[in-house]
């Protein structure tokens, strides 16, 4: 490939979501096939140039484009192997999220506006994951925020416009302090590329409080985004978005910007020998542990689908976390990998909820009585969905479960596998009796709002696709797990770049 | 030019400068008290009266002490008169606005 | 080339006057020629370095010196090409808008008074500029009719109170020194009873008309009384010129153990700007009030720079102050623009008339929302360079947390104000009359200098080196 292509694809990856999206901005209402179709050519480029990237950076290939923007700070956006990890999972989320909404959307008000946004989101999403340094992934964690706002308000209901307002005082309160972070960082060892092994090392000795004060400020900036324990509150209460948007948000764009945030922060500015003399990992942690059991026992008490997934998110994103603070290979091979299944599986979840709130006009756990006959499929991908959560086998979850328990074991904290059996049994116990209503309960009444989207299937197919497309790549994902196309090698190839170093 | 401090002034330049303060400090008691813009527009006349007397004074500093300038320094005097057009011009700006105001108040579709 | 551009602007206000019909097209002339002018003048200035010129060939010291550092120049661009705008705006809502006759000549005039000071280093030129800038000012938010006449008193008498303040102080420097040149001046500085009285007096005045807190209260009223494009000059542009002044008496005038004394109260005025600016802007319940409390809390950052900047004599502060008034410069005009052009299609004073903006006027919104973007300091925007370079001083400074604590509770107040009003855009519309057809054009050049603000970034090397190095 030549140099021209190495420098312009990420920024090509970018723009293809961006322009199709700025474009449609400016579409009348009334030009539905217009929009649908910028939308899927956008979605078919990215994923092409995806593919590209992938197969480049596979065979050992660095992307690297740059602008010059702050002193010691250019704006860079690099492909390596972790930034291509999120790339992939994005675009090809991005895919079905994009069928899913124009099914969900179909004759309401503002779509051009929707989309527009819709698009941006994600094009914010794969900036900070093709970022290069701390600077430019600061700039497209605000550009996310933004994005995502109109998206979460986008009903423009009072309870909407409430959630909005918490969703922004909550995220820009992040933003600013993870500026004040960067900007601590930055005036220590200014913004070098992200480098395995991190690049704190050389100032090390003599700045330990103010390299300590900049972690803390920046784990607090990106914990807010990935629903660390304190900074979660705007999490359940952004339900009240359209379902494709509490899809996107819970699983790509927004919990997941945080949670990769995490990732960089820790592996590739701090790196692993830092953030042993810092002490670091430690609090970090006890932060995520307490953070998994903390919203697996709020999710057991909500009586609504959305809350109850919401809560689950909480409590699963912090598994990432978790598996990043342990610090070690095998903990980091599933803390990455669950970035993947997490994503794949709560996206299934939350069309799942979003399709029986459609077609049947469910929102409480207790109307899902026997809907499992009414609705076989997307129930079954529900229960898929729920299973992999859990963490049976041969579900993706167990995959990055049963790493993580690896992990624990490898850097000798076996306290943390009490974590993850508790966890386990409090996801079981907030999923089965759901799974149960499906299938094994009669229907106790006329469904709350039925209406009827098709004659062939259960629902609109443009609802039912994306949710079997997920559903049957989670399952892939566990039982080809050992193939070279897996989340799992990727994630293998990852870390064993990131520990190569020393 | 070597400073000149009030000490080197004669005390009449020192009485001069002395009630150039108290104008500027009768203008600046009226401008915050003073209740009605009239009275405001006045007071301001007055605190520039007390800043060109100021300079007046300061020209003739030279000649007091016997030094060797022989006549008042035009500089300032060339400040005087320009602070004096703007000082004109202003005031009358601010005078037309008042009847403006006056006007408006006074007219029957205004609403109190 | 400076001539010209302090020509072209007076000679243009005179034959608007003979010509009244053509008015609107000579202003539109005069900005566009003296943009071109600013343009050249920038390049050479950053390529030859500062320019001096004496008028009429009178000697030094007689002549009234003009001279243009890389910092005069870029803010003298700032100036034309804002003027530009305004004034394409003001042809393009000519009709709708009723504005009087007299816009045309007196904004000439403005942009007069304004090269004149940014060009200016003479204590007393610098006082004739800021008469001529105050009086134009004034002039321009009377031509709201009734409702403004009030609000624009108050400004003139309060604006002419701080010149007369200022020109006591370059009296009493003169009486001390016998000069009136900047840099002659700089020369036989001696900190003293004497230049402390005459400086803590200019600056009095010089805040007075700037709007620092505590003497803004007049700001809001003048500023939200005057029609959208006298607004957007005034907020953008008026302002920063008593602050120029202000700079280059503490920067280059003032001796340390002055500085240094006065630099803890401009750095308490700027956060206390910037905090009660903040809620004043984040509880009234008007559009335009809002954005002029916005003006008074973002003049804040700029006292505050200039307070650390005098207090730590780090370069960094120097170019964060100069970025602020540059960025709000741009993003203060869009959001007058765009909340005059909204307020004035939908009709009515409120910010409840913005409900569902998003939806009635998506352009101008987002003009809006840009603006408010550099206003927050989000990158890549202006403001965020500006702030960037701020926290970068303070860091690097050492134990100034208080500082970064109050920046970071202050800018999480700008931002509530600017996203109160994008949550109201985002709320459902009231339903719109079916010929409801809101203008294109001057919602574009709204979002114009929006955008401008954040093409800022894009430039951000060269300005940061330009302003760091240049400290005025």
């Amino acid at each position: 490939m030549s140099p021209f292509w190495q420098q312009y694809l990420p920024l090509a990856i970018i723009l293809s979501s961006l322009l199709p999206g700025l474009i449609i901005f400016t579409l009348k209402e009334t030009q539905v096939k217009l929009r649908i179709s910028l939308n899927l050519l956008g979605v078919s480029i990215k994923l092409v140039l995806v593919l590209l990237m992938w197969q480049a950076v596979k065979a050992g290939q660095q992307f690297y484009f740059s602008l010059p923007f702050l002193p010691g700070a250019d704006l860079v956006l690099q492909g390596d192997a972790l930034s291509l990890l999120f790339v992939v999972l994005s675009s090809v989320l991005w895919l079905a999220t994009t069928i899913y909404a124009i099914g969900y959307l179909e004759h309401s008000p503002l779509r051009s506006r929707f989309f527009g946004y819709f698009s941006l989101c994600v094009s914010a999403t794969v900036g900070l994951a093709l970022a290069g340094n701390l600077v430019t992934f600061l700039l497209f964690y605000e550009l996310l925020t933004l994005a995502t706002f109109p998206l979460v308000v986008h009903r423009g209901t009072a309870e909407s416009l409430a959630a909005g307002r918490k969703y922004l005082a909550y995220t820009l309160s992040g933003g600013v302090i993870l500026m004040l972070g960067v900007a601590l960082l930055h005036s220590l060892v200014q913004s070098p590329l992200f480098t395995p092994g991190g690049y704190v090392a050389a100032v090390l000795s003599g700045n330990e409080g103010l390299l300590m004060l900049a972690f803390a400020l920046m784990i607090t900036g990106l914990g807010v985004k990935a629903a660390l324990l304190p900074l979660h509150g705007w999490l359940p209460q952004a339900m009240v978005a359209p379902a494709p948007v509490s899809a996107l948000l819970h699983a790509v764009a927004v919990v997941k910007a945080g949670a990769f945030g995490i990732i960089r922060l820790v592996y590739d500015v701090f790196g692993v020998e830092s953030m042993y003399a810092l002490q670091l990992a430690q609090p970090l942690m006890l932060l995520a542990a307490a953070t998994i059991l903390y919203g697996s026992w709020r999710a057991l008490a909500q009586q609504d689908i959305k809350r109850r997934l919401a809560y689950s998110t909480i409590s699963q994103v912090s598994y990432i976390t978790l598996g990043v603070a342990m610090l070690g290979p095998l903990a980091a091979v599933g803390g990455l990998v669950h970035l993947v299944h997490q994503g794949v599986m709560k996206i299934t979840l939350f069309f799942c909820a979003g399709n029986f709130a459609e077609t049947l006009g469910i929102h409480k756990i207790r109307e899902l009585n026997g809907v499992g006959r009414r609705m076989p499929i997307t129930a079954m991908a529900f229960t898929l969905g729920a299973l992999g959560m859990i963490g049976v086998p041969p579900t993706a979850g167990f995959i990055s479960k049963w790493y993580l328990g690896l992990g624990a074991a490898e850097v000798e904290q076996p306290w943390l596998i009490l974590v993850f059996a508790l966890s386990g049994l409090m996801n079981a116990a907030y999923f089965l009796p759901v799974i149960y209503r499906m299938w094994f309960l009669p229907q106790s009444g006329p469904w709350p709002a039925e209406q009827r989207l098709s004659n062939r299937f259960e629902t609109h197919w443009m609802l039912l696709f994306p949710v079997i497309f997920t559903a049957i790549l989670l399952v892939l994902m566990g039982v080809f797990a050992g193939t070279e196309l897996s989340p799992l090698s990727w994630a293998q190839l990852i870390v064993e770049r990131e520990f190569r170093h020393d | 030019m070597t400073e000149l401090s009030m000490t080197e002034l004669s005390p009449q330049l020192l009485l001069y400068i002395a009630t150039a303060a108290c104008l500027f400090a009768i203008g600046v008691y009226g401008f915050i008290v003073g209740p009605q813009t009239l009275r405001r527009i006045l007071a301001l006349n007055i605190i520039s009266a007390g800043i060109f007397m100021l300079m007046v004074v300061l020209a003739y500093r030279g000649l007091a002490n016997g030094q060797a300038r022989a006549s008042p320094d035009p500089v300032l005097h060339a400040l005087i008169l320009t602070g004096l057009v703007v000082a004109v011009s202003a005031t009358a700006f601010a005078l037309a606005l008042l009847g403006r105001l006056k006007q408006t108040q006074a007219s029957p579709e205004h609403q109190p | 080339m400076m001539v010209l551009l302090l020509v072209l602007p007076l000679l243009g206000a005179l034959l608007m006057l003979l010509w009244p019909k053509v008015a609107p097209l000579l202003t539109l002339l005069t900005a566009a020629v003296c943009s071109l002018v600013a343009l050249q003048l920038v390049s050479r200035v950053s390529e030859q370095g500062s320019l001096q010129i004496l008028l009429a060939g009178w000697p030094s010291g007689l002549a009234i010196s003009l001279e243009a550092n890389s910092l005069s120049s870029l803010l003298i661009l700032l100036t034309t090409v804002l003027q530009l705008l305004v004034a394409l705006y003001a042809v393009a809502t000519y009709r709708r808008d009723k504005l009087g006759a007299g816009f045309w000549p007196l904004s000439s005039l403005l942009q007069l008074g304004l090269t004149a000071l940014w060009l200016s280093r003479d204590l007393f030129n610098l006082y004739v500029c800021l008469e001529l800038l105050g009086i134009a000012a004034v002039a321009l938010v009377s031509l709201s009719g009734d409702k403004a006449i009030k609000p624009a008193l108050n400004y003139l008498l309060l604006s002419l109170f701080g010149s007369l303040c200022y020109l006591l102080g370059v009296a009493m420097l003169y009486g001390a020194y016998g000069v009136l040149d900047i840099s002659a001046l700089a020369l036989q500085w001696q900190a003293n009873l004497l230049s402390s009285a005459a400086l803590v007096l200019m600056t009095l005045g010089l805040m007075l008309k700037a709007a620092l807190w505590p003497l803004h209260a007049w700001l809001p009223a003048a500023h939200a009384a005057a029609p959208a494009p006298v607004s957007a000059l005034l907020s953008a542009l008026v302002v920063k010129g008593p602050l120029f002044i202000l700079c280059l008496l503490w920067l280059q005038l003032a001796a340390t153990t002055q500085a240094q004394a006065m630099a803890p109260l401009f750095s308490f005025c700027g956060l206390a700007a910037l905090l009660l600016g903040g809620i004043a802007a984040l509880r009234t319940p008007l559009a335009k009030n809002m954005v002029a409390y916005s003006t008074v809390a973002q003049l804040g950052y700029a006292t505050l720079a200039l307070g650390l900047l005098l207090q730590f004599n780090q370069p960094l502060f120097a170019a964060a102050l100069w970025l602020f008034v540059l960025a709000h410069a741009l993003a203060k005009a869009a959001c007058f623009l765009a909340i005059g052009e909204m307020t004035a299609t939908l009709g009515g004073k409120r910010l409840n008339t913005l409900k569902g903006a998003s939806q009635t006027m998506p352009l101008a919104m987002f003009a809006f929302a840009v603006a408010g973007g550099s206003l927050i300091g989000l990158p890549p925007s202006g403001g965020f360079l500006a702030k960037w370079a701020l926290l970068q001083g303070l860091w690097l400074q050492g134990d100034q947390l208080l500082y970064l604590l109050a920046i970071v509770v202050v800018t999480l107040l700008s931002a509530a104000y600017v996203f109160r009003v994008v949550a109201l855009a985002f709320d459902r519309a009231k339903p719109v009359k079916p010929d409801f057809a809101p203008h294109i054009v001057p919602q574009w050049l709204a979002l114009l200098p929006a955008l401008a603000v954040w093409a800022m970034t894009l430039y951000s090397e060269p300005l940061l080196r330009l302003l760091k190095q240049e400290g005025l």
